[in-house]
């Protein structure tokens, strides 16, 4: 009896001491890691953009399509619209879901594209993050183009060995491109008339 | 000097992955490339020097029948604050290894020295310990990173800055999947056995491992002493 108590003990103090140290890294590193994950996404956002001069970040629009709210972020360049990017996710990649992020210039091509999160396979799949493979959707539109890759009759040139990881890339640009062109109209508002940036949801 | 030789013991005569073979799982996964193995291992060294610590620390306070889940404990710990750390200041590496921090956890090198060296020895010891075998591994694994990364990707990049390329030959994918793990691993401590029948005949010697580190003598499936 007297040894089950000590042994209780001993992990309880264990384990409360592991506890708080545990409280106090979070606490220290909670505000760092949420900066480092906004700073990567709006990178991401402005380096899909055509140039601008706002803040697309903080100019946001939500559409509601397909049972999933988009989040447009929207570029401009002297008071008018330059162009806007938007989060699209396609669940088809060889590792699980790829993230991307896709510009569109004023013109509703795509301008570039980001992969934002993926876990295809080294040296295979995980080429996708290229820019070669970035490159091929640049200057494209929901009506210029047929979006599947070549294999399966399509205009997007695949990656060699990498057919799926491709596949599901243009599945997430293509799904992207059709909402944005569907949505061009209340995207491209003058940002003036554009809300407030809705700070509450934008964490 | 005894410090000296349990931190030199790890890089070589007790290599955590050539001669104890512990942490087969993490090897395997994160050696597609030398940078993440480097960031791997100085995750593992960092956790495995700080876990031997508090446990040499707590060796006369911890009661033998609940250490394991004591060491669990003290590991899992360190492992969720590397994993923190990293994510706040080292964001770019998290991204490559995020998958992989988690299993630093169930990493068996870094329980098995709680329980066969942290728990028996000194503070000093341990860390001596805990920095040579944590070196060992990261040493291992950069070698056998740079062998699949060579024949797999034809080149060696380190965080976009340093880079070598190797030209004349066709780049061999295979070396970066999982069975390329395999084949390179046991290619590996093939050499390092041949190596070791060498330098022994050299004395006139056969070479035999260090009879604590057979399979039998195990620290790890010693639970009962």
């Amino acid at each position: 009896m007297k040894e089950t108590v000590k042994l209780v003990a001993v992990l309880t103090i264990i384990c409360l001491s592991a506890g708080a140290l545990l409280a106090v890294v979070n606490g220290v590193t909670m505000a760092p890691i949420r900066e480092a994950e906004k700073a990567e996404k709006t990178a991401a956002i402005s380096r899909v953009l055509p140039r601008h001069d706002n803040r697309p970040d903080e100019t946001v629009r939500r559409v509601v399509e397909q049972g999933i709210a988009w989040t447009f972020y929207v570029a401009a360049s002297g008071g008018a619209y330059s162009g806007a990017a938007v989060e699209s996710v396609s669940e088809k990649g060889y590792g699980g879901a790829i993230s991307v992020m896709v510009g569109f210039n004023a013109g509703g091509e795509v301008q570039a594209v980001e992969i934002l999160k993926q876990k295809e396979t080294p040296g295979l799949g995980a080429k996708i993050t290229e820019p070669f493979f970035k490159k091929v959707f640049s200057g494209k539109s929901i009506g210029g183009a047929r979006w599947a890759v070549k294999k399966d009759g399509g205009d997007i040139d695949q990656i060699t060995a990498a057919t799926i990881s491709s596949r599901a890339v243009v599945e997430a640009v293509g799904l992207a491109c059709e909402v944005y062109t569907r949505h061009k109209q209340e995207i491209s508002q003058t940002p003036e008339k554009l809300q407030a940036p809705d700070t509450e949801n934008m964490k | 000097m005894r410090f000296m030789q349990e931190l030199i013991k790890g890089l070589w005569r007790e290599n955590p992955i050539f001669r104890l073979v512990l942490g087969m799982c993490p090897t395997l996964a994160v050696t597609t490339s030398v940078e993440n193995s480097l960031g791997m291992g100085v995750a593992a060294t960092f956790v495995l020097v700080c876990s031997n610590v508090v446990i040499s620390m707590l060796r006369g306070f911890i009661p033998s029948k609940v250490r394991i889940p004591c060491f669990i404990v003290v590991i899992a710990t360190f492992v969720t604050v590397v994993d923190l750390l990293m994510n706040a200041f080292a964001h770019e590496l998290h991204r490559s290894l995020g998958l992989f921090i988690p299993l630093i956890v169930v990493n068996c090198i870094i329980l098995a020295r709680a329980e066969g060296f942290a728990s028996k020895h000194p503070v000093l010891l341990s860390v001596a310990d805990g920095i040579g075998m944590g070196l060992g591994f990261t040493l291992g694994l950069a070698v056998l990173g740079a062998c699949r990364e060579i024949l797999g990707a034809g080149s060696i990049t380190l965080w976009g800055a340093a880079g070598w390329k190797f030209d004349g030959f066709e780049p061999m994918i295979l070396a970066v999947l999982a069975p390329g793990g395999f084949i390179a691993l046991g290619c590996l401590l093939g050499l390092m056995n041949h190596l070791q029948n060498l330098l022994a005949a050299r004395r006139g010697e056969s070479f035999e491992p260090p009879p604590h580190l057979d399979c039998r003598h195990c620290v790890i499936c010693k639970w009962g002493d």
